[in-house]
């Protein structure tokens, strides 16, 4: 038997249970996509990792023998260094220039701000691919434009094959990087900046704070949850660049521009090795998780 | 009201979502066999299917080959097909940039296609090997065999028998000089135009005389990745009388010590440089434009129509004269040509009546006398004379480029791309191509190179 009491308690508890299932219900098909394209996948590759699979033949069961492999493997060695160097160089040059950037066009008029957020934001909406040939008809070694101003500027003694040389390629294809990567941070900077309270600015300046101070102690320190957004994603961008080796350089020459992403390509893609291929990808998303999480450690402190 | 609006709502998305999920599982309906057991299971299963009906609709992939890479060419020769046959066939067109991991990924996926139109090296040594293509030996009777040119018919058929592959056209791959150039250069004297041939020491001797001539680099040893190979691989092979593979193709032998020898020459040379940041297309683009005069990646299709690009054959973009050369020999008249065969072959996705569809197009595009349009919707040439009666042989009498081309032909060498091994094989090729480029000692480089092929070889 229910009470007239207990029945007015259980009200409120059926709508907040309706509400719970209403809400779940909503969440239900991102769920399912979530679990079907993201979980799944992510649980097969740690599994596929311990199985020797290829096409054609059942997988067979080794256990670590493709973690240890990898580590033997100098090409992957090779690819994590070279993956690193792109990550460090890539991530602090974008965001101090987004930052440098942003700072100077949110002190111009509103529609000079609004060209330059354009200008910055167009290599972000403008197909990879078609950008990279672009990047790749400048760079190239006959008629590029860069060999073309070098050599008439007195700047290059001879025309220098900068995708076809181990000791340029993978900083062009940084150069290339970073000219894609800095037009969202650059946006996310302005906003981000036109958000810091005003009255805390004029406040410091009427305490006697200078421009550079008012800066790093008041806008700064607002502006770090954004901050660390653009530090995740334009690391985990870096660590997953692929497009541009793929187009440009394959990995060359010599191994030069191989990264972990292209490796983990190839040897799944080419030499059907998918149990190698997965373990190289395990390795690269904990490495990932890593990162990211010394950078949240350190932005929370902060 | 509103929690009724909202349940709808949820339902319909819901929906929405199993519907996506309906589509999705019903595309994948027959199954490929997981192993090779499997479909060695099934083979008795397809030999029986000679009662089978054929299905009226299937799926063919096809990479760029001649015009099999043109929607409108295709139009009209399946629907002649569907004409005569009542079998629908649906077409998509694959690019070698990413044709492989697009077939690769149906293969696992259980979606890929009834019929797929390319060489031995990947329907022979690559899904093949794998257990993913159906046994077509039973297309080819005594007459076929004997028709076939045995080169290409071999490379069509596996060391156990099986033939994953029948073939249809055919052509010799080569290299290509600005002709114009040259003669200004003063260096046609080293050529012997008739047969289109020249010896190692006439092309060495050419390549300084036009490099004087210009002041600037002749041809690129084009290698950041495998797109068109088979030139760096002929010109090596062919300067000193080298070899890729064994006669049974069973190993690498491209350490040999003329290869070596080969590949030193080349460093060597003013004129030519080992170029890490192009790959084949790019040198024909190259070549096309006037900024090399020499093409290693050449073949009839670039002599009809230079860099694709509809502007007249034989000519560069500026107009001067192109003519197509045999890779430079010892002795000028035993080099031996990359072979490039193209054909069909067919996936086992476990369906008898597709598969029985499949066979019924091969026979009518390989060895019918519809043949003629299939072979010359490639522009290459025929790997027969005579294909159920019909002359082959004089298809290409109206047309002089062709006519000429034929002269490198016999020097047709051997297919050794069906090597096992051989996908990781060409990707030890250009990245020993680009050590060598970089200045490594090239003996050393040469036999780590050669023997990580040969240890994929021995894996697979």
């Amino acid at each position: 038997m229910t009470s007239p009491k207990s029945g007015t308690m259980s009200r409120p508890r059926r709508l907040v249970i309706h509400e719970t299932v209403t809400s779940y219900l909503f969440l239900l098909p991102f769920l399912l996509f979530f679990v079907v394209f993201v979980i799944y996948p992510m649980f097969m590759c740690v599994y596929t990792s311990f199985f020797d699979a290829t096409m054609g033949r059942e997988d067979i069961f080794i256990g670590f023998e493709n973690y240890k492999t990898l580590f033997a493997d100098k090409v992957f060695w090779i690819a994590l260094k070279n993956t690193m160097v792109i990550v460090l160089v890539s991530v602090p040059v974008t965001c101090i220039f987004s930052l440098w950037v942003a700072t100077v066009i949110t002190k111009m008029p509103v529609a000079a701000t609004s060209a330059f957020r354009c200008i910055f934001y167009l290599p972000v909406v403008t197909g990879s691919v078609a950008v990279t040939m672009v990047w790749k008809w400048m760079y190239n070694n006959y008629y590029g434009i860069v060999n073309y101003l070098g050599t008439n500027l007195g700047i290059l003694d001879k025309n220098i094959n900068w995708l076809g040389d181990p000791k340029y390629a993978l900083w062009c294809i940084i150069i290339i990087l970073i000219t894609t990567s800095v037009g969202q941070p650059i946006v996310l900077y302005v906003s981000a900046l036109d958000n810091v309270d005003k009255s805390l600015i004029e406040a410091a300046a009427v305490d006697g704070a200078t421009a550079t101070q008012a800066f790093w102690k008041v806008k700064w320190p607002q502006m770090m949850p954004t901050t660390l957004y653009i530090l995740v994603i334009t690391m985990i961008n870096s660590f997953q660049c692929f497009a541009l080796i793929q187009l440009l350089t394959q990995g060359g020459p010599s191994n030069s521009t191989m990264t972990i992403m292209f490796y983990i390509y190839y040897n799944a893609f080419k030499l059907f090795k998918y149990g190698y291929g997965n373990a190289m990808g395990v390795v690269l998303a904990i490495i990932i998780a890593i990162l990211s999480a010394i950078q949240f450690k350190v932005a929370k402190e902060k | 009201m509103k929690k009724l609006l909202a349940l709808l709502l949820v339902g319909a998305m819901s929906l929405s979502m199993v519907a996506c999920g309906g589509s999705t599982a019903e595309a994948p309906v027959e199954e490929a066999p997981a192993t090779e057991e499997a479909a060695a299971e099934e083979a008795p299963a397809e030999e029986a299917a000679t009662d089978v009906a054929a299905a009226t609709e299937i799926t063919l992939w096809t990479y760029p080959i001649g015009n099999w890479g043109d929607q409108a060419t295709l139009d009209t020769l399946l629907g002649d097909f569907e004409a005569n046959t009542g079998i629908k066939v649906n077409v998509d067109f694959l690019t070698y940039a990413d044709g492989d991991d697009k077939v690769n990924t149906a293969l696992e996926a259980g979606t890929a296609p009834d019929l797929i139109m390319e060489g031995p090296e990947r329907l022979v040594a690559n899904w093949g090997a794998k257990g993913k293509m159906v046994d077509i030996s039973d297309l080819f009777d005594d007459t076929d065999k004997a028709e076939i040119n045995a080169a290409a018919l071999a490379a069509c058929f596996d060391g156990s028998g099986a033939a994953y592959e029948y073939p249809l056209v055919m052509t010799a791959h080569c290299m290509a000089i600005n002709k114009t150039v040259f003669e200004a250069a003063g260096a046609m004297e080293y050529i012997d135009e008739a047969t289109h041939t020249w010896t190692t020491e006439d092309f060495l001797a050419a390549m300084d005389k036009v490099y004087a001539h210009t002041g600037a680099q002749v041809g690129a040893v084009y290698c950041v990745g495998q797109g068109g190979d088979q030139g760096t691989r002929a010109l090596v092979n062919n300067l000193y009388g080298g070899t890729f593979t064994t006669a049974d193709h069973t190993a690498y032998t491209w350490d040999d010590e003329k290869n070596v020898q080969a590949l030193q020459t080349l460093y060597d040379m003013d004129s030519v440089a080992f170029d890490a940041g192009i790959a084949g297309g790019d040198e024909i683009a190259l070549f096309y434009n006037g900024t090399l005069n020499v093409a290693f990646c050449w073949n009839i299709a670039q002599q009809l129509n230079p860099n694709s690009a509809n502007t007249g054959e034989n000519l560069t973009a500026n107009g001067d004269e192109i003519m197509f050369m045999a890779f430079p020999s010892e002795n000028g008249t035993d080099s031996k040509l990359q072979g490039g065969i193209w054909g069909f072959g067919i996936f086992d996705n476990g369906d008898a009546a597709k598969i029985e569809a499949a066979k019924t197009f091969i026979k009518y595009m390989c060895d019918s006398e519809k043949t003629a349009d299939a072979v010359k919707a490639a522009n290459y040439f025929a790997v027969r004379d005579t294909a159920e009666g019909a002359d082959l042989s004089t298809i290409w009498a109206d047309n002089a480029v062709m006519a000429e081309y034929s002269v490198l032909m016999p020097l047709l060498g051997d297919y050794y791309q069906v090597t096992s091994g051989w996908a990781e094989a060409r990707t030890q090729w250009w990245n020993m191509l680009q050590q060598v480029g970089a200045g490594n000692d090239i003996a050393t480089v040469v036999a780590e190179y050669c023997g990580n092929a040969n240890a994929a070889a021995s894996a697979n």
